[in-house]
């Protein structure tokens, strides 16, 4: 118990959750939210992910999170309050509106730092922290790449994107001091990238010859192949000390899982959301694996600093998500 | 209270200790090491506890940033009886009874078509009457511009029946209060065939097709008091907002979906449009009825060109007129209301 990772052995990570808990619990705080306007859903947020942090243990111990409510809406209300004067601004003074998107522009990779920090150092396990340490300039060159490198290159550049900004994730994320590692190369992203673009001509050859029946079908098994060519791609080059990382999805299994998951939440009218919440977790969270060949890891905290939530929530709004 | 399992974390390390926890008479907590030389105690009061959710693992914190964690929720409740923040306790008894479960579905559905089909209009009726006239202006002019490069051609009438037309919507609008600055646009349909309809900041679009369908003049006066009617209560663009607005409700009430699911969460928002669209339309409806009855103008002007239109639409004959029609009231509907007002 006191000692994490065995020598050897590879250790699963566990999941609790069960979708009866879950589900009482994602209404509960659904109708608060709806009941006070949105003002709560900060809070059942918070709650969301404290039960999927506390619910996933590894070996023994579960993980926590510790965002604040009061820092996640204020966040919100300044998105929010941007997002408006935008929308008014375009009707009303069209030049106030591109002055404000570019402003927000200019300050994007300061609001993905502070999204990336907030999301880090209020997740812990074993009572130590987790951080992010990517400088603005750093992220700025990932986006650089996205914005000018991507569309130049006609999709081309895109494999060096993704391979550039998991780098960039990895290998400044920490776990108390001790920073991860990343070994994967940009060849082998763009190999990744060879393997889901043979998929995807199978998922357009498909779709044509069962005439537009399949698309959905041969869409998720496409989603599926490509979710898990990159897991495997970020988990196994991955590294924390002495530990290794193994992602264990399967395309069958994950497809299965979109599948079930589609058709489960389309029927019930979106009763099935918390099922299919803890479903996914379930199966991707059971499925990694941990290994310390070297023997028991010990690792020591780092010193803290606090992070406001304005760049989570704007992060979120983005679409822009590293995805640990 | 007697032994409660949890594991010790100091905070500066990963290292964990198996502890019991016990509380003492003096309200001291002791921390104590089942195998190792752990030996603490704090007083209860400066110890904070995680709230419960569900059956995820509860923490004790410590004034020194040392935490205990344990499974054991039912022994931390019990030790902290009575120092549980009262929202935090009721949080908790809600989200564990089923019945609760059921009365926050209720509520939350509830809530939902409250605010989406009284609340989202309420607003959006608001908003589009205090708008400054010159954004009405903007958008009207841009949606115009839109319509005639995507689908509009100028009119191909002959310059005498395009005169006619003006002069006709001229004589009606002089006798309506507030419709002074309402103007005609005369179009060729293409797509869109056979078709009339008003658009922000007090523009009326009728197509040649419309005005070749009619059999008689009182019938294009029906439909332009129909689309007066609409610019009256600024229909369109309270449309606009009303369906923007339910749309970011939706997402924002579907919170945790992922990108597949909220494809079905966009079907409630499709069928709202629908509903709106017809409450708009019975408006509009009404105020034409009213007209031709100021004016002495039978009401079955009205529901001869709704029954062209019809006839327009049936299936062989299939053309743009179809989708005028689809987000109206049934015709048939419309031409009894029509007859009713007689």
């Amino acid at each position: 118990m006191s000692e994490l990772y065995r020598p050897g052995e590879p250790v699963k990570l566990q999941f609790t959750g069960s979708a009866s808990e879950y589900f009482r619990i994602w209404i509960v705080n659904l109708c608060l939210s709806v009941l006070t306007l949105g003002i709560y859903s900060a809070w059942a947020k918070v709650r969301r992910k404290r039960y999927f942090y506390g619910s996933t243990l590894l070996d023994g111990a579960a993980f926590e999170y510790t965002g604040n409510p009061v820092a996640i809406l204020k966040g919100r209300l300044l998105v929010l309050a941007v997002f408006t004067v935008y929308s008014l601004a375009q009707h009303v003074v069209p030049l106030l509106s591109l002055v404000l998107a570019l402003v927000v522009l200019a300050l994007l990779p300061w609001i993905i730092q502070r999204a990336l920090q907030f999301n880090a150092r209020n997740s812990l396990h074993r009572n130590v922290r987790f951080g992010f340490n990517g400088g603005k300039m750093q992220i700025f060159g990932v986006l650089l790449v996205a914005a000018l490198l991507v569309p130049v290159t006609l999709g081309i550049g895109y494999p060096w994107y993704l391979a550039m900004k998991r780098r960039l994730f990895v290998e400044n994320s920490r776990y108390g001091s001790q920073r991860f590692a990343f070994s994967a190369t940009t060849g082998d992203y763009y190999r990744g990238a060879m393997k889901i673009s043979l998929a995807f001509v199978g998922f357009l050859a498909g779709s044509i010859v069962t005439l537009g029946i399949g698309l959905l079908p041969f869409y998720l098994l496409l989603r599926a192949y490509a979710e898990v060519v990159l897991a495997r791609l970020a988990w196994r080059n991955t590294t924390l000390a002495e530990i290794r990382f193994d992602c264990g999805w399967t395309v069958g299994g994950l497809f299965g899982l979109y599948f079930v998951n589609a058709l489960g939440v389309m029927l019930s009218l979106g009763l099935l959301v918390p099922w299919a919440a803890i479903r996914t977790a379930r199966y991707k969270l059971e499925r990694m694996t941990l290994q310390s060949p070297q023997g028991p890891a010990k690792f020591l905290a780092a010193a803290a600093d606090d992070v406001g939530a304005v760049g989570d929530e704007a992060g979120e709004l983005l679409g822009f998500d590293f995805g640990l | 209270m007697s032994g409660l399992q949890a594991v010790y974390f100091d905070g500066e390390s990963t290292d964990g200790q198996p502890v019991t926890l016990e509380l003492d008479a003096r309200q001291l907590l002791h921390v104590r090491g089942t195998g190792c030389g752990i030996d603490l105690a704090w007083p209860l009061v400066e110890v904070r506890v995680s709230e419960r959710i569900g059956a995820s693992r509860r923490r004790l914190y410590f004034p020194d940033g040392a935490q205990c964690e344990t499974a054991d929720n039912d022994a931390v409740d019990a030790l902290f009886e009575g120092r549980v923040p009262a929202a935090s306790w009721l949080l908790h008894r809600w989200e564990s009874g089923l019945s609760y479960a059921v009365a926050a579905l209720v509520i939350t559905v509830a809530a939902a078509w409250v605010a989406v089909v009284w609340g989202v209009p309420a607003l959006a009726k608001q908003a589009a009457f205090a708008l400054p006239a010159a954004t009405e202006t903007y958008i009207g002019r841009d949606a115009l511009a839109t319509l005639d490069k995507l689908v509009l051609q100028p009119s191909k009438l002959p310059e005498t029946r395009q005169r006619e037309l003006r002069e006709l919507y001229a004589r009606m609008t002089s006798g309506i209060q507030g419709a002074a600055t309402y103007r005609l646009e005369l179009r060729q349909g293409g797509r869109a065939g056979a078709n009339a309809f008003a658009l922000p900041a007090g523009i009326i679009v009728m197509t040649d097709e419309l005005v070749e369908l009619a059999k008689d003049d009182r019938e294009l006066e029906a439909v332009l008091a129909h689309e007066i009617g609409h610019l009256r209560q600024h229909h369109m663009l309270r449309l606009v907002m009303q369906n923007s607005a339910a749309a970011v409700l939706i997402a924002f009430m579907a919170g945790d979906l992922t990108s597949l699911t909220s494809l079905a969460a966009a079907a409630p928002t499709m069928l709202l449009q629908a509903s709106f669209t017809r409450d708009f339309e019975r408006e509009a409806d009404d105020f034409s009825l009213d007209y031709l009855a100021k004016r002495g103008i039978a009401p079955e002007y009205f529901a001869a060109i709704l029954r062209r239109l019809e006839e327009k639409k049936r299936p062989g004959r299939k053309d743009g007129a179809s989708d005028y029609l689809s987000t109206h009231p049934s015709t048939r509907e419309r031409i009894e209301r029509a007859r009713g007002k007689i």
